[in-house]
């Protein structure tokens, strides 16, 4: 029975998994949906009231019938890098892939359609209220009037970005970023506008979740520091006890978004108290296990082997 | 007029980083020039960034 990790080729964070699943001797395929038509190659039969379907890339060979898991990395588009890419050829290649994976009886790390709906920031802050995080108080909005309340009613408000960076422009950066009263939100109308009480962190937390596993690391903020992914605070990622409560917080979250990875971030203020920020449902984890030695590729290609089944991967 | 939100961007720069490793096909995984995949160097890629949580912003932006 094969694994199946759809990413890209220059993935090394994949490579950790890779490298686990040799390890236990796990057969492996590694595919990229952007070499499909081309150098991937893949074939479904639907006859005689029966389904099987074949993938190969590399020389490397997947019956349907052998696939035990799905694991949605970092899959480029379908048919990005073929020789007349169109938005037509995506969408019949992701018609011919993804509805060939669908068919098979194999766990997802995650499911496309639960990932969809993880990804949706405004919808994460309603269900970490409902799994019983602290939430800083958001506003989500294109009312510039209402944009102009929040922040005369939290003096302190952040903005950031939905879905990150725009696409079409990849040497733009869009960090969280603090601003005040005297912000024009007349531009409020022009786009959906996220905006939170700023939390006054000592530290920012990534806790990794892998089925039930559990990974917090921690990395102390600079004073006044705002976004942790960017500039570098000479501290590095430290591995650290997850509290019952928040232990028991992520587990309702994630079953309550079918989610069979995740990763969580947080805000560690004064007091102690995990403010949650964002669930990332395809978060990076290498860089904190490169830093912390915490386990987490091992544990992902553990997960991508087992057998049994999980709730939470259909 | 210009989207709120996109008021606070700005240019990251242009990354002049070389990934000292290539895909080996048969391994399925990146490789250094010795042959060892690259993961055997923990401190190699914490170097060029390449794991890091805005690594794969450009495309996927739940990192």
């Amino acid at each position: 029975m094969t694994v199946l990790i759809l990413t890209s080729e220059e993935d090394v964070t994949a490579d950790m998994v890779v490298a686990a699943l040799h390890g236990t001797g796990t057969p492996v395929l590694r595919l990229d949906p952007a070499d499909l038509p081309g150098k991937a190659v893949l074939s479904a039969d639907y006859a005689h009231g029966d389904f099987d379907g074949h993938l190969s890339v590399n020389g490397h060979v997947l019956s349907m019938g052998g696939l035990r898991s799905i694991w949605v990395r970092r899959p480029g588009e379908p048919a990005a890098h073929a020789a007349d890419p169109s938005p037509w050829l995506t969408a019949e290649t992701r018609q011919a892939l993804y509805g060939m994976l669908h068919s098979a009886a194999a766990r997802w790390m995650n499911h496309p359609r639960n990932a969809d709906q993880a990804r949706l920031k405004p919808w994460q802050l309603r269900v970490a209220h409902l799994s019983g995080f602290a939430v800083p108080p958001t506003v989500f909005t294109t009312a510039p009037r209402l944009a102009r309340e929040f922040v005369e009613e939290y003096r302190e408000v952040v903005v950031k970005s939905a879905s990150g960076p725009p696409p079409d422009d990849p040497q733009v950066a869009l960090p969280t970023t603090l601003i005040g009263p005297d912000a024009d939100f007349a531009a409020v109308a022009a786009g959906p506008a996220l905006l939170q009480r700023y939390v006054h962190k000592r530290a920012d937390i990534r806790l990794t979740c892998v089925g039930t596993r559990l990974f917090a690391a921690r990395k102390i903020a600079e004073p006044g520091q705002v976004d942790g992914r960017y500039g570098d605070t000479g501290h590095a990622w430290q591995p650290v006890p997850v509290p019952d409560r928040i232990g028991k917080s992520v587990h309702e979250y994630v079953t309550l978004a079918g989610l069979a990875y995740a990763a969580f971030d947080f805000a560690e203020d004064e007091d102690g108290i995990w403010w949650f920020l964002e669930c990332n449902q395809g978060g990076q984890f290498g860089f904190v296990e490169l830093e912390t030695g915490q386990p987490i590729a091992a544990e992902v290609a553990l997960w991508l082997a087992q057998h049994r089944a999980d709730r939470r991967s259909r | 007029m210009q989207p709120f939100t996109l008021k606070y961007a700005f240019p990251k720069g242009i990354c002049q980083a070389v990934t000292p490793y290539h895909f080996d096909p048969a391994q399925q995984l990146n490789v250094l020039p010795n042959g060892r995949p690259a993961v055997s160097d923990p401190d190699l890629l914490l170097a060029v960034g390449t794991t890091t949580s805005t690594a794969g912003s450009a495309t996927h932006f739940d990192d």
